[in-house]
C-alpha cells in the first residue's frame, strides 16, 4: 500500500461512515418529515391521504401559527440580549474588572447549564407559583396586601415570565466561552491601553469586543438556533403553550398538533416551517455579523 | 514490521466502523419496514425497557370451555390504576384457556411504544385505551378498532349475563356503531373537606344558590378562596362545572350531549349553554375563583386544595387515591357530582371513562372477545374497585367489600339514586375539545365573555364539520 492509497483510506475511514450516519439520522428524517407534510395523516392510521400543499395553505390561515412565530422571535430577541449581553458582562467582570471571587462566580453561573431544562422548568414553576411561590412571597414583604400575580396564567405576563429561566439557563455557557477567549488576549494590550489613558469602556469596545467577536458571534448563533429548535422544552414544561395559546411557540404547537390533536401531517408541515425559518435566520445573521477578523499578532 | 501493524489497525478500524454502520442500519430498518408478519415483535419488545413481556406458559390442569388457542397479545397502559388488576385477570384467564400463548405489552409508555405496530398493521389483539398518547375516538377514526356492535348485542359474560345490561354507561356510538367499550367508570364532581366545613360552620352545598351563599361566606372569612381549578388542564372544570350546568339548564334532557358530540350547528349557542356559561361568569364576577388557578396543573391545584388554600375543587374520583400521601390528618373528602342545579333540582353526573377494545387487525379476535367477557363480570368489578380504588363500568354491589374507598362508595350511592342523572359519555373531536378547554380557561380567568366562548366553539365546530 503506497502512501497515497493509505491517505485516501484514512480520509475514507473518517468521512464516509460519518456522512452515512448523518444521512441516516439527519437527512433521512428530514426528508421523511417533508414527505409526511404533504399528507393528511393522523399519526395512528395505516393509510395516509395525499393532499399536496393543503397543510401549508392551512398554516397561512391559522392565527396560532403567526402567534407562535412571533413568540419564537420574541424569545430569540430577548434571549440574545439577555444571554449574550449578561454573559459578556459577567465574563468581563470576572476577568477585567478584578472582581474578587471570580472563580466562585464562574462556577455559580455555570451550574444551570448542568441542570436539565426540565428541572429548570419545574424549579421556576415553583418560583412563579401564585400562592405558595417564592416570587410572590418575596414581593408580599413590601406590600400591604398579599401579591397574587399568576405569572404564567396571565396572557400579558406569560411570555415575559419564560425569559428569566431561559436566560438563567444559558448565561453560564456564554460566560465561560468568553472568559476563555478574553484570557487569551495578551495582557500587554490592556497595559498599553491603560498607559494611554483608555477607560474600561474604551478598552472593552476597542480591545475586548473586536478580539472576542468570533466567540460572541458563535454565542449569538448558538442562542438563536437552540431557541428556534428547542424552545419547545421550556414552554412545554412550564405552560404547555397556554394560557389560551398565549405562549405557543412553533415547537410546542407542532407537538400539540401532532400528538394531542392527531394531525401528524400538519405537524410535519410546522416542522418544515421551523427548518426554513431557522435556515433563513442563521444565514441572515451570518451575513449581518460578518466583520473583518482581527488577528492578534 | 511497523507498516504491517499500521495496516492491520486501519483494517480493524474499518471493520469496526462498518460493523457499527451495519448495526445502525439494521436497527433502523426494523422501525421503518412494514412487516405484517409476527417475527419482529419479539425484537421490539425486548428493546423497550418499561415493557413487561411475560409469557404465561399454559398449565394443563383446568379444562377449558370453547377451544381458544394460538397467540394472544394484550396491550394495557399502566398508570394511576397500576397493573395489579390486569396481572390477576390475565393469570386467571390463562388458567382457563391453557392452550393460549399469552403475551402482555404493558407499561407507562406503552402507547408510544406500540404505535409503530398499529401503523404497520400489526397490532395486539386486545387493548386497554388509557393514558397519554391514547384516544379512543381517534382510534375509531383511524379505523384501528373492530366493530363490536353485534357482539355487544348478544355477548354474555362468564356468569351467563348479558353484558349490555350490566354496563353502567353505554358505549359511544360512532355513526351508529360500537367499537370501544367503556371499562373504567367515574364521574367528575366538586370536592371539599367535610371536616373543615364543619369546623367553620359552612354548609355543604346541595344546589347553586347554596353554593354561591357558602362561597360568599368563605370569601368573607378570608381563610381561603372558595374555588380553585386546574387551569393548565381545563377539562377538570369542564367536567365538574361547565358540562353539569349545560345539562341542568337543558332541563336534564341529555339529548343535548348527543348534539354536542355530533357538533350540530348552533348547539354551542343554545340557551342551555348560554345559561351555563353565565353561571361560570357569576363566579368570576364575584371573584370566587382563586387567581392561582390560571396556570397550575392538577397536582399543584390539588395540593393547594389539601392545604386549605381553597374550599372547592372540580376533580375526578381518582383524586383521593392520587393524593393519598399528601392528605393531611383529619381531612375528610366530601363529594357532590354537581352544584349547578337549582334548589329542588336533580344532581347531574358527568362521566369519564377509559375503554377497552379489539384491534381490527387482531390475529386472535376470538380470544380478545373472550377476555372481555371474562373481565366484564361483577366479580371483576369488585376486584377492580379493590385493587385500584376506582370504579369500573359494571353494575356491582360494592358495599360488601371493605377495600373499596369511601369516596367510591359515596359516589356509587349517588349513581344509584333516582335523584341523580348520569349524563351519557361523549368524547369531542380533539380539535374542538382543545378550543373548548382554551375558551373555558379564558372564561374562568375573566379574559373572555360567554358570547366569545360560544362564538369560538361554533367556529371550531364548523371548521371540524368541514373537515369530515
Amino acid at each position: 500500500m503506497n502512501w497515497k492509497t493509505k491517505r485516501k483510506l484514512f480520509i475514507f475511514v473518517f468521512t464516509v461512515p460519518t456522512l452515512l450516519f448523518f444521512c441516516l439520522f439527519m437527512i433521512y428524517p428530514i426528508i421523511q418529515g417533508l414527505y409526511v407534510s404533504f399528507f393528511d395523516w393522523s399519526g395512528g392510521s395505516e393509510t395516509k391521504d395525499f393532499i399536496g400543499f393543503d397543510n401549508y395553505k392551512e398554516m397561512l390561515n391559522d392565527p396560532i401559527i403567526g402567534h407562535a412565530i412571533y413568540n419564537d422571535y420574541f424569545l430569540v430577541f430577548w434571549k440574545v440580549i439577555g444571554i449574550v449581553g449578561l454573559g459578556t458582562f459577567f465574563a468581563v467582570a470576572v476577568t477585567r474588572l478584578r472582581l474578587k471571587g471570580a472563580g466562585f462566580f464562574r462556577q455559580v453561573f455555570f451550574i444551570p447549564n448542568i441542570l436539565s431544562v426540565v428541572v429548570i422548568g419545574v424549579l421556576w414553576n415553583y418560583i412563579y407559583n401564585p400562592s405558595i411561590g417564592f416570587l410572590n412571597s418575596f414581593l408580599s414583604l413590601f406590600t400591604e396586601n398579599k401579591v397574587e400575580i399568576s405569572y404564567l396564567g396571565d396572557e400579558a405576563y406569560a411570555m415575559w415570565s419564560l425569559l428569566p429561566p431561559a436566560i438563567w439557563a444559558g448565561v453560564g455557557f456564554v460566560m465561560v466561552l468568553l472568559v476563555a477567549s478574553i484570557l487569551n488576549i495578551p495582557a500587554e494590550l490592556y497595559e498599553a491601553a491603560n498607559l494611554d489613558g483608555a477607560s474600561q469602556w474604551q478598552q472593552f469596545t476597542r480591545i475586548t469586543m473586536p478580539l472576542t467577536w468570533e466567540q460572541i458571534k458563535v454565542s449569538i448563533l448558538w442562542v438563536v438556533m437552540t431557541t428556534l429548535n428547542g424552545s419547545f422544552v421550556i414552554v412545554w414544561i412550564m405552560t404547555e403553550g397556554g394560557p389560551d395559546n398565549a405562549t405557543q411557540v412553533m415547537g410546542s404547537y407542532l407537538y400539540q398538533m401532532g400528538f394531542r390533536q392527531f394531525h401528524m401531517g400538519y405537524a410535519s408541515a410546522i416542522g418544515a416551517l421551523i427548518l426554513i425559518l431557522s435556515l433563513i435566520t442563521t444565514l441572515a445573521l451570518q451575513r449581518i455579523m460578518r466583520r473583518d477578523t482581527h488577528e492578534m499578532s | 514490521m511497523q507498516k504491517k501493524w499500521g495496516k492491520s489497525i486501519t483494517l480493524l478500524l474499518i471493520t469496526a466502523l462498518l460493523l457499527m454502520l451495519a448495526a445502525g442500519c439494521g436497527a433502523k430498518k426494523e422501525e421503518t419496514k412494514t412487516e405484517p408478519t409476527t417475527t419482529p415483535e419479539t425484537k421490539t419488545e425486548t428493546k423497550t425497557e418499561p415493557t413487561t413481556t411475560t409469557t404465561t406458559e399454559p398449565t394443563k390442569t383446568e379444562a377449558a370451555g370453547p377451544e381458544l388457542e394460538g397467540d394472544f397479545e394484550l396491550q394495557y397502559f399502566v398508570g394511576g390504576y397500576g397493573d395489579a388488576f390486569w396481572k390477576e385477570a390475565i393469570a386467571e384467564f390463562a388458567k382457563k384457556y391453557p392452550k393460549l400463548k399469552i403475551k402482555e405489552s404493558a407499561g407507562p409508555k406503552i402507547n408510544d411504544q406500540m404505535k409503530p405496530r398499529w401503523i404497520q398493521g400489526n397490532p395486539p389483539d386486545f387493548v386497554y385505551i388509557d393514558g397519554a398518547g391514547s384516544n379512543a375516538t381517534q382510534m375509531v377514526k383511524d379505523d384501528q378498532l373492530l366493530d363490536l356492535t353485534d357482539w355487544l348485542e348478544s355477548a354474555k359474560n362468564e356468569d351467563g349475563k348479558l353484558i349490555k345490561d350490566l354496563l353502567i354507561m353505554q358505549p359511544v356510538k360512532y355513526d351508529g356503531k360500537v367499537a370501544p367499550i367503556p371499562f373504567v367508570f367515574g364521574t367528575w364532581g366538586i370536592f371539599y373537606d367535610k371536616a373543615e366545613f364543619k369546623k367553620n360552620g359552612w354548609n355543604e352545598p346541595k344546589n347553586w344558590d347554596e353554593f354561591l351563599a357558602v362561597s360568599k361566606q368563605i370569601q368573607e372569612s378570608k381563610k381561603m378562596y372558595p374555588f380553585i381549578h386546574t387551569g393548565k388542564y381545563p377539562y377538570y372544570i369542564n367536567g365538574g362545572l361547565v358540562d353539569t350546568a349545560i345539562l341542568v339548564n337543558n332541563n336534564y334532557d341529555t339529548s343535548i350531549f348527543d348534539k354536542i358530540q355530533a357538533l350540530d350547528p348552533g348547539v354551542f349557542k343554545s340557551d342551555a349553554v348560554k345559561k351555563a356559561l353565565e353561571q361560570v361568569k357569576q363566579m368570576v364576577d364575584a371573584k370566587y375563583i382563586d387567581p392561582a388557578s390560571a396556570a397550575i396543573n392538577h397536582t399543584d391545584s390539588q395540593s393547594l386544595f389539601l392545604q386549605h388554600k381553597d374550599a372547592f375543587i372540580p376533580n375526578g374520583l381518582w383524586v383521593e387515591n392520587e393524593m393519598k400521601k399528601d392528605v393531611p390528618p383529619g381531612f375528610e373528602f366530601g363529594f357532590i357530582p354537581s352544584v349547578t342545579q337549582p334548589a329542588g333540582g336533580k344532581l347531574v353526573a358527568i362521566p369519564y371513562t377509559s375503554t377497552i377494545g379489539v384491534a381490527k387487525k387482531a390475529k386472535n379476535p376470538e380470544a380478545a372477545k373472550a377476555f372481555m367477557q371474562f373481565i366484564l363480570t361483577e366479580k371483576y368489578a369488585v376486584r377492580w374497585a379493590e385493587l385500584t380504588g376506582a370504579l369500573d363500568n359494571i353494575k356491582a354491589d360494592l358495599s360488601q367489600s371493605k377495600d373499596v374507598s369511601s369516596l367510591s362508595k359515596q359516589a356509587s350511592s349517588f349513581y344509584n339514586s333516582p335523584d341523580t342523572i348520569v349524563a351519557p359519555y361523549i368524547e369531542l373531536n380533539a380539535d374542538v375539545d382543545k378550543v373548548k378547554q382554551d375558551s373555558t380557561q379564558a372564561l374562568a380567568n375573566g379574559k373572555i365573555t360567554p358570547e366569545e366562548w360560544m362564538n369560538r366553539m361554533e367556529a371550531a365546530a364548523e371548521k371540524s364539520r368541514g373537515k369530515k
